[in-house]
């Protein structure tokens, strides 16, 4: 069993909510706030999960993923009793992303192409713009930064980062997650591999078509024990655990039999000191990566069923944020911390039919739940598949 | 945390002893192309052995300058192969696969955002290139790309250490990979000072003058020294002046390539150790620490100085300059990026 770290702050923005109260209203009534694509043009009909509104002290010109990051930055710092001292103290920010990450501004590349030459002020921005970097700047963290692009499991392995720089010392407070906007190019990607779903969602139902993509960020304050005494905060949440194991089988298709994400639960709980063969009576609920995707699901559900039985709560809030690809860990771990705290989970939106095939339903209602644990699963493109594991001391 | 292998590829070639030859002899300009503007390319074409890229055939090439890279850095631990061992695996890129993402968008702009290539955008997602090393090698353990422009390797290095102390991993396979392109050039010639005659002039400091280059090198890391060591990793900082003060070394390795527009800052750090740069070996490249601190890393198992491969010295610094044999105890690696905040790796001999 490795050191704890304190959870003292999260925030949160997706098409669930600005925050973290608005979107559990959402994920409470299992509201669905997708529609058809209003950020870019485009052709494609398949229904996404926009955003609402970004505050107008968090809009910036082309930085999209940027104003949803600072966003939820800005609820955590609150939330942790950080506004406007973190320069006297040792920050780190590690942030996942996709979309930032890449110079793919098509209106700058489109103009290079036709003429050989192009204002550079998307490539500034980008420049300027490495999330941790930007971030940290922003708000006057002076510890390590670090963006990982890690696919869909950023968000998560941005906090096993953060987790592993406070353990090792090199921060005592870090700032962790992942942020991604909807951008036409993933939108064009994903809808070019046959998993983006002209419907609706449906995580782990029988008759799942794909996903919907999404846009937010999800940050969590994680803290070392000492710090927070220092500070005077006190938290109920912890960080316990985190794992990760690449699956080494193939580019955009998960192993089969789930060896890789076995793995990384695996590594996660030893972290955590919770014993395999005892899981399941420690685990209160897992929020599942749950893409709605039929091998995701497929070769998900059937790990868990396998490693933590039938009566496992298990729960994908994509049904209510879509798929946010860079965002996902980082939203989903703020949702189980919630969760955790609140003492319940909300339903799956959109599963209805039980599948034979992976063999376990997620919860599909409110439901409450009692346990110390839970597990915030990630699974990605390129076979990498990460899982943390939260704890309440309430 | 020790070096047991390094793999690279680079525009003078593949491999540790390619390297070494290099570095033995003189300084040699750059390709030009029909227009006469020079880079630093790596031509996968002359690699011979290209077992390893065999499940590649549809990988671009920021992919397979990674792989080599990664294969050539077991193969060179001796280590035999990674299969059944606990290896974490960290990719640092600054652009990632840019000139696949470019050709998505050409995909985009030419047949439309319903009729575009799903190969083309699975190879340009930033862990692509991780996922075809964690295939080739057999790789089990966390695998993660990062990116952090200028000290994206130093970042990888520092959590390599945190993988290996914490006990998460018994190896650790840490690198770099970034590619040229013709976007990327032009964003250079505008931001930056191209080199007209094609040659970085390191010392020169202000104006520094630029000429891209691409590549990849990997580092086999492990904590302790099992079997056949380069050398040791030790202090590794990031924006942290303290850390870097009061130490010595007997060379200072700089990263001077012309990524700045002036380079002066790199003056703060200059120590009475002679002074190498070895970026006209490469190219210039964010992530260009991570290719001098191999060289630092081979003068260090060898024993051995290997010399400035470019001379001009209009500030009368005191240069590395001379190939030979000598004790070497500790290099330290420099890095400044466009906020003039440092990152220092030191190396040591094992």
């Amino acid at each position: 069993m490795k050191e704890s770290v304190l959870i003292t702050g999260v925030g949160v923005i997706s098409a669930a909510g600005g925050n973290l109260a608005e979107s559990l209203d959402s994920l409470a009534d299992g509201r669905r706030n997708a529609g058809q694509v209003t950020l870019f043009q485009t052709p494609l009909d398949r229904p996404v999960f926009e955003v609402a509104q970004i505050p107008d002290k968090f809009l910036m010109e082309g930085r999209r993923t940027a104003g949803l990051a600072m966003c939820a930055v800005d609820e955590a710092l609150r939330n942790a009793r950080l506004e406007g001292v973190l320069s006297a103290l040792r920050v780190g920010v590690c942030m996942g992303t996709t979309v930032a990450s890449q110079l793919n501004d098509i209106d700058f590349y489109s103009t290079f192409r036709r003429e050989g030459s192009a204002p550079l002020t998307a490539v500034e921005r980008y420049l300027d713009g490495n999330l941790a970097s930007f971030i940290a700047k922003r708000i006057g963290a002076n510890g390590p930064k670090m963006t990982v692009v890690n696919a869909c499991s950023s968000g998560t392995d941005a906090i096993g980062v953060a987790l592993s720089w406070l353990r090792g010392g090199l921060c005592d407070i870090a700032i962790a997650g992942g942020a991604d906007e909807l951008n036409r190019v993933p939108y064009c990607g994903f809808n070019s591999l046959g998993i983006v779903s002209h419907e609706m969602c449906a995580p782990f139902d029988r008759d799942r078509r794909g996903l919907n993509l999404g846009e937010g960020a999800g940050v969590l304050i994680l803290e070392t024990m000492n710090s927070a005494r220092r500070r005077g905060i006190t938290s109920g949440l912890q960080l316990t655990g985190y794992g990760s194991a690449a699956d080494a089988y193939h580019l955009t298709a998960p192993r089969p039999d789930g060896a890789g994400l076995k793995k990384a639960i695996a590594r996660a709980l030893d972290e955590s000191g919770i014993e395999p063969s005892i899981a399941s009576g420690k685990i209160s609920f897992i929020n599942a990566h749950g893409t709605a995707t039929h091998d995701n699901d497929k070769v998900e559900g059937r790990v868990i069923l396998e490693l933590f039985g039938k009566g496992i709560k298990m729960v994908s809030t994509k049904g209510c944020t879509g798929h946010t690809l860079g965002a996902a860990g980082g939203i989903e771990a703020v949702f189980a911390a919630a969760g955790l705290r609140a003492g319940w989970v909300p339903g799956t939106t959109g599963f209805k039919t039980f599948d034979e095939e992976i063999g376990i339903s997620p919860v599909s209602g409110k439901t409450a739940i009692s346990g110390a644990y839970a597990l915030s699963t990630s699974l990605a493109f390129g076979g990498n598949n990460s899982v943390i594991v939260l704890r309440t001391t309430d | 945390m020790y070096i047991m292998g390094i793999g690279l590829v680079f525009a003078g070639g593949f491999g540790i002893e390619q390297l070494e030859r290099v570095l033995e002899s003189p300084w040699q300009r750059p390709a030009a192309d029909s227009k006469g503007i020079f880079s630093y390319q790596v031509d996968l074409a002359a690699i011979r052995d290209k077992g390893v890229l065999k499940g590649l055939r549809r990988s671009d090439k920021f992919s397979k300058m990674s792989v080599l890279a990664a294969a050539d850095a077991v193969s060179c631990s001796g280590l035999g192969g990674l299969d059944g061992k606990r290896t974490g695996l960290i990719l640092a890129t600054a652009f990632g696969p840019h000139v696949t993402t470019f050709g998505f968008l050409d995909d985009i702009l030419d047949y439309g955002d319903a009729n575009v290539s799903p190969s083309k955008f699975s190879n340009s997602v930033h862990n692509a290139a991780a996922s075809y090393i964690a295939e080739s090698l057999n790789i089990q353990g966390p695998t993660l790309t990062i990116t952090n422009f200028m000290t994206s390797f130093h970042s990888a290095l520092q959590l390599a250490r945190l993988w290996l102390d914490s006990g998460s991993c018994d190896y650790v396979l840490a690198g770099v990979a970034d590619q040229y392109g013709e976007v990327l050039r032009y964003v250079y010639d505008n931001k930056l000072m191209p080199a007209p005659d094609g040659m970085i002039r390191p010392f020169n400091l202000n104006p520094a003058y630029q000429v891209p280059g691409e590549g990849a090198v990997f580092f086999l890391l492990c904590k302790e020294p099992g079997g056949k060591i380069l050398c040791k990793v030790g202090t590794i900082s990031i924006g942290d002046d303290g850390a870097d003060g009061g130490k010595t070394s007997d060379v200072s390795i700089i990263d001077t390539d012309g990524m700045l527009p002036d380079e002066s800052p790199y003056r703060a750090s200059f120590s009475d150790s002679p002074l190498a740069a070895y970026s006209p070996l490469f190219g210039s490249m964010m992530i260009g620490s991570a290719f001098n601190c191999a060289v630092g890393a081979l003068m260090l198992k060898r024993q051995e100085y290997y010399a400035n491969p470019v001379w001009e010295n209009p500030h009368g610094l005191k240069l590395l300059d001379k190939t030979g044999a000598s004790g070497i105890e500790s290099i330290r690696c420099i890095r400044y990026d466009c906020n003039r905040e440092k990152a220092v790796i030191y190396l040591n001999k094992g």
